[in-house]
């Protein structure tokens, strides 16, 4: 990778109460589009809260596009370029699809004279066009969640942070979702939380697999999938072979601190 | 090639279901995957996607646009009519959210609850309950439209250059701009108390108020800012309010000291201009980085 970091996270630590969510994480990240991996509970959602420059960590340095997210100048210039789904959001029920895009826009400080366009242009990129001047409280969960994208995506951000973006979607939309990610691949660094395997299989050029609040695993997809070894099925899929490697580094990473992780309990005890 | 009763964990691999998509596949396998597509929706959309790209995805393709433009289903028109967002549309979500419901109701109530007192009951001190209470209904109104306990949009605005103090302002100028004209003409319409100030007596009090609610909130939150100096006007001005019902009717003269006279305005003047010199100094205080 020889492309330049606009994600650099050195050290963090993010506590929640007296838990350690993120242990001295250090992760860099370019453009593209990176699956954010790990089981329930791991960190992926504290990564992606401090990333979003929602919540502070506790230690640690978070360089995003450039600017320090600890200089409240520069952090007001990240959050310009910055676009954020997060895992669950609220919405006024009587602003249309519209309206909700529009209203973030604002936020975002969209010019005025581009902002309508940059509205269509987004609510169409996540197929709700038709749905536009539909009242949110009338959409379903899918549609809320397309919404919710739109959103994230209407100031054309040069960091893409999303928090489980396929919940709720359907596979016909889930598809149009990855073809979606890939291209915004191409000009932002996209940060993606999931635990569906096939979305990183799809849709992400690399991976980072969290666990416990370290990083277990950082590497390209098919890096990750070399790691499950060669299976025995001669019509086994690349989504299985990456389950298979989750699963190998995931217990890699256990054993190795397996000791370290048990001291850690003890310590906050 | 005959397939065993699929297990539990049995999905539909890539080359079956092109196989599937081709016509290829052995019978028995068709049914597993036809069976299977019923309940497993991750493995339904690969057979469909398979099928797409197959040979049958043209005519798939067409037959799903003539369904769907005889049902009047058309497709999203792509002219870019710039929609009416002008300069009202923005002023709407500025102020939108911040007149929640439940708080315009209780302004609505208070005030409907003076007149009816005033008119209906006969009630003489309407106008001075109405004066007393006039300067911490906007502290309810900033205190349900901003914050992650009241916004629903918090988490989103968060990560908004604008979702600090100048979201906090606008949602508080839309608040006050609904409560000054109704309260203000409101207390004007009751019948006046004799020896109590003017309708207006309200404004300077409750501009003090508002900002000292800000400031403190840049401290410890909107919703416990507005609580703490709601509450602590509340019991200054319960005790002469409640004292005119027991005692001589004249008492309400100790309620008429925070309102009336160049004393009491100027200080509440200086008071609000000292809260929004604190709230300048601690305007980054609002697009800080929540530590829990």
């Amino acid at each position: 990778m020889n492309k330049p970091a606009t994600v650099a996270v050195t050290g963090l630590t993010v506590r929640h109460r007296r838990t350690v969510a993120l242990d001295a994480l250090d992760l860099s990240l370019s453009r593209g589009v990176h699956g954010l991996l790990g089981p329930n509970g791991a960190g992926k959602t504290s990564l992606i809260r401090v990333l979003a420059t929602v919540a502070a960590p506790a230690s640690g340095r978070v360089e995003l596009l450039g600017e320090d997210v600890a200089s409240p100048r520069e952090r007001t210039g990240i959050r310009r370029r910055l676009g954020y789904l997060p895992q669950e959001f609220g919405y006024y029920p009587a602003f249309t699809v519209r309206e909700f895009v529009a209203y973030v826009a604002w936020l975002k400080e969209v010019p005025a004279n581009r902002a309508p366009a940059a509205v269509e242009r987004a609510v169409e990129r996540v197929g709700l066009a038709d749905r536009i001047d539909a009242r949110m409280k009338t959409l379903s969960g899918g549609m809320v969640r397309r919404a919710g994208i739109a959103q994230a995506i209407v100031n054309e951000p040069e960091l893409l942070l999303l928090d489980e973006p396929t919940a709720g979607l359907d596979p016909e939309q889930r598809v149009d979702f990855r073809a979606l990610l890939r291209e915004l691949g191409k000009e932002a660094t996209v940060a993606v939380s999931t635990h569906l395997v096939e979305d990183v299989a799809a849709a992400c050029t690399d991976v980072a697999l969290i666990e416990a609040g370290r990083l277990a695993f950082r590497g390209t997809t098919a890096e990750l999938a070399a790691l499950g070894g060669e299976s025995a099925d001669p019509g086994d899929t690349t989504t299985n072979a990456i389950e298979r490697g989750y699963t190998a580094a995931l217990r890699a990473h256990r054993e190795r601190s397996g000791s370290g992780a048990a001291r850690a309990k003890e310590a906050l005890r | 090639m005959t397939s065993p009763r699929p297990a539990a964990d049995w999905h539909v691999t890539d080359a079956l279901a092109l196989r599937y998509a081709e016509g290829t596949a052995p019978e028995t396998d068709a049914w597993s995957l036809e069976k299977h597509v019923e309940s497993c929706s991750p493995c339904a959309g690969r057979v469909s996607a398979a099928v797409r790209a197959g040979a049958a995805g043209p005519a798939l393709a067409s037959v799903r646009a003539e369904l769907l433009a005889s049902v009047g289903h058309r497709p999203a028109p792509v002219t870019t009519v710039a929609h009416p967002l002008g300069r009202w549309a923005r002023l709407w979500w500025a102020a939108g959210p911040a007149l929640r419901g439940s708080w315009v109701v209780a302004v609505a109530l208070v005030l409907g609850g003076a007149f009816g007192l005033a008119y209906g009951a006969g009630f003489q001190g309407a106008r001075s309950w109405l004066l007393a209470l006039s300067p911490v209904l906007p502290l309810g109104g900033v205190a349900v439209s901003y914050g992650r306990h009241a916004d629903p949009l918090y988490e989103i605005t968060a990560a908004t250059p604008s979702g600090g103090l100048r979201l906090l302002l606008t949602r508080t100028a839309a608040v006050l701009a609904v409560c000054v004209p109704l309260l203000t003409v409101g207390g004007a319409l009751l019948p006046p108390v004799a020896g109590f100030p003017g309708a207006a007596a309200w404004l300077l009090p409750g501009l003090a108020l508002i900002l000292a609610t800000l400031a403190l909130g840049s401290f410890v939150g909107c919703r416990a800012a507005a609580a703490t100096l709601a509450g602590g006007w509340l019991l200054a001005v319960t005790g002469p309010l409640l004292a005119p019902a027991t005692a001589d009717p004249d008492s309400a003269a100790a309620l008429v000291r925070y309102f009336s006279g160049p004393v009491a305005q100027g200080s509440w003047a200086a008071a609000a201009l000292a809260c929004a010199a604190l709230l300048v100094l601690r305007r980054r205080s609002f697009d800080h980085l929540e530590t829990r």
